[in-house]
């Protein structure tokens, strides 16, 4: 009689469920921007009506973000990998990075924002775009502060292979702001 | 740590309020859930009250200063009693009879108890909006816009509240439920829960968005669109009309199942055929899309294929749980003996007043008939919001001993305010509708112009409706006095307290 070894409990993914209820919520929030956005944008487009100024928004800014972004959801993707490996070292490596990815992309848009010579209460193609790109800052600030907390949990040792459910639903926020981005990108940055 | 220390920190029990405020525990939780939504319900019923005896006479504005003020009365009674009254009535049994029919306990219940303290806080700040003449803004822009904003800001607080505690409750259902628990095996009142909490997660964030647009626009200068003050009730209107108000019904319906099966001792028969009727309900409760400030000129949304599809499509599969409801009663029905359970009385009233309301709904779209901007509107709200402050009731008394404690049971209050609260949904819906057909508008104003067809001789409807108003008011007192009563009795002699926190 051979020896019997029990298997290992499957744990219900309560966070990764969770995480994904929760970005299911964030994302129905921008597809309700991004309704509003372009079906005003359609109206006005085919009114003859002139939805931002001519050279307002520039592609460079925008285009740079969306590298920062994409370089982003690399390096968590590097994280979930290290973890899933019980490679400590480099999880808070790809942690630091991706946070760092995310922090210089807020620097990179408000520094945009500032400059852009396009103030909130001249259109409503204007409140539309500080709304969106505002909330998706946000989006990406909470991100960041969610990646800081695990760093600090992994520098104590509590994210294994084992326990690794919080990278696990941190990324699925994080690729959520990736693809988010990229419909900003495309649809205000690229579009106009 | 001294032995003084010691005595001191074991004389210092908790208040009521430091153990509500500070307790993680679903039964604490749903008390706030039950008794905030039981209180607001009652505001919002009040407020509406108010709007009917103003249309009694709407030659002159005896109750408001003039139709700004009455606006923020009617837009406040519709808010009140969908977000701030049903949905968090619905949270009430969704943070602690689900997860203990899915054989667990309640996922993040810290984040619940957050959730629940954030829409408090919101439903707060919204009702002071409301009554520092703010609201979601007015058609004349007579509002203050600082209380307007107040307003907006509270209905976020009170949407964010509602989506931390409905992640809450579907993660518990979905990945916290007992090892070999199937989602088919889910009882009723878990398994809409589940799908009605799947539509909120999807149309409280455009709501959110809605909102959150308006207010960036109300802010600091003159707005450009979406924060004028004629504008943001018309942005945000579509959550307070059909179908998003559908999915308000959907767990009373899946109540309504659970507990006329107890009640009459009998296995739900088609229970698979019913499952999917019920998603199909969700599905098409979905309202998001259905936003009239943002129509395209020429093509209304009310007017679209899918809207019209969808309010007549609901009607058959709000036909059909009905029937499975009949067919329990049908089988059981001589279980319930001479003196059937109240709340058992009162499901079925409330599923009869859902199947009414998605007829109302679609004869609200019927094209010829012209009924989008009149009070048919208001009639179709009137049944499935009743329908649902019905339900939302019926299932707290029912499952009274697992909230409060089995002391001092109030059956014949709950019966009676019940019936009282029934018999004046159907009034008031009955009246709306036919004032409605005869060409009154959802929104009267305060002048006989602004409610439609000045000769259709709706006063006499006006009237009913408003004794409907009434009756409704009435019971909600009566519900909240036998909860109150039953509350204080468990906590006389101790029913109420429980382990955990």
């Amino acid at each position: 009689m051979g020896t019997t070894v029990p298997t290992a409990p499957t744990r219900p993914r309560t966070l990764v469920v969770a995480s994904a209820f929760g970005t299911g919520s964030v994302i129905m929030y921008f597809g309700g921007l991004f309704a509003l956005y372009f079906s005003i944008r359609a109206d006005a487009l085919a009114w003859g009506t002139q939805w931002y100024p001519e050279g307002a928004i520039q592609l460079v800014p925008g285009g740079m973000n969306m590298a920062t972004m994409a370089m982003s959801a690399i390096t968590m993707g590097w994280a979930v990998h290290s973890v899933l490996n019980d490679d400590r070292v480099h999880l808070m490596i790809a942690m630091a990075l991706t946070a760092v990815l995310g922090i210089a992309m807020v620097n990179q848009t408000v520094f945009y924002f500032v400059d852009i010579g396009l103030p909130i209460d001249t259109s409503e193609a204007a409140t539309l775009l500080f709304t969106i790109v505002g909330s998706h800052l946000v989006m990406v600030a909470i991100g960041v502060l969610w990646l800081g907390m695990l760093l600090l949990r992994t520098l104590g040792g509590q994210d294994t292979s084992r326990h690794r459910d919080l990278v696990s639903a941190a990324a699925l926020y994080w690729y959520a702001a990736v693809a988010v981005y990229s419909v900003i990108w495309i649809g205000i940055y690229i579009a106009k | 740590m001294t032995t003084t220390d010691t005595a001191a920190a074991s004389d210092s029990s908790p208040t009521a309020l430091e153990e509500a405020v500070t307790s993680t525990d679903p039964t604490t939780l749903s008390k706030v859930w039950g008794f905030g939504s039981g209180a607001l319900i009652l505001l919002g019923s009040i407020a509406g009250l108010l709007v009917g005896l103003e249309r009694l006479d709407l030659g002159s504005a005896n109750v408001f200063d003039g139709a700004d003020g009455m606006f923020q009365f009617w837009s406040a009674h519709r808010v009140a009693l969908v977000l701030l009254g049903v949905l968090p009535g619905l949270m009430a049994l969704a943070t602690t009879i689900v997860p203990r029919q899915c054989g667990g306990s309640l996922m993040f219940p810290r984040a619940a108890a957050l959730g629940c303290w954030i829409w408090l806080i919101g439903a707060g700040m919204t009702l002071v909006g409301f009554l520092a003449d703010g609201g979601l803004g007015t058609p004349g822009g007579g509002g203050q816009r600082q209380a307007t904003a107040l307003t907006v800001m509270g209905l976020l607080l009170v949407i964010a509240g509602l989506l931390v505690a409905s992640v809450s409750v579907m993660t518990t259902i979905v990945s916290g439920r007992a090892a070999g628990t199937g989602l088919r095996d889910l009882s009723f009142t878990a398994w809409t829960t589940l799908v009605a909490a799947t539509i909120w997660t999807g149309m409280l964030p455009v709501l959110a968005a809605n909102a959150v647009l308006a207010y960036v626009d109300l802010r600091g200068r003159p707005a450009i669109r979406f924060g004028a003050e004629d504008a943001i009730w018309e942005q945000l209107s579509w959550m307070f009309t059909h179908p998003a108000i559908y999915v308000l019904a959907l767990p009373v319906l899946g109540i309504a199942l659970d507990v006329v099966a107890t009640t009459t001792r009998t296995v739900q028969a088609n229970r698979d055929f019913l499952l999917v009727a019920t998603v199909a309900f969700g599905f098409l409760s979905f309202g998001a899309f259905a936003q009239t400030f943002f129509d395209t000129p020429g093509t209304p949304i009310r007017e679209e294929a899918l809207s019209v599809v969808a309010a007549f499509a609901i009607v058959p599969v709000a036909l059909a749980i009905l029937g499975g409801l009949a067919d329990t009663l049908r089988r059981g029905g001589s279980n319930l003996g001479s003196k059937p359970p109240a709340e058992t009385v009162l499901l079925i009233l409330a599923a009869l007043l859902v199947v009414a309301g998605t007829a109302v709904g679609a004869l609200h779209v019927i094209a010829p008939l012209d009924l989008l901007d009149t009070a048919v509107g208001g009639a179709n709200f009137t049944f499935v919001v009743g329908a649902g402050i019905l339900g939302v009731g019926a299932g707290l008394h029912h499952w009274v001993d697992e909230l409060t404690g089995p002391e001092g049971h109030r059956d014949g209050l709950i019966l009676l305010g019940g019936l009282a609260i029934a018999s004046g949904i159907v009034l008031s819906g009955m009246t709306d509708l036919i004032s409605g057909l005869l060409d009154q508008t959802d929104f009267t104003g305060v002048t006989l112009a602004a409610a439609g067809n000045p000769k259709s001789g709706v006063d006499a409807l006006n009237l009913v409706s408003m004794i409907g108003s009434f009756a409704v008011v009435g019971g909600l007192a009566t519900w909240m006095l036998a909860g109150g009563l039953v509350t204080a009795a468990n906590r006389t002699s101790g029913g109420g307290e429980r382990g955990g926190s």
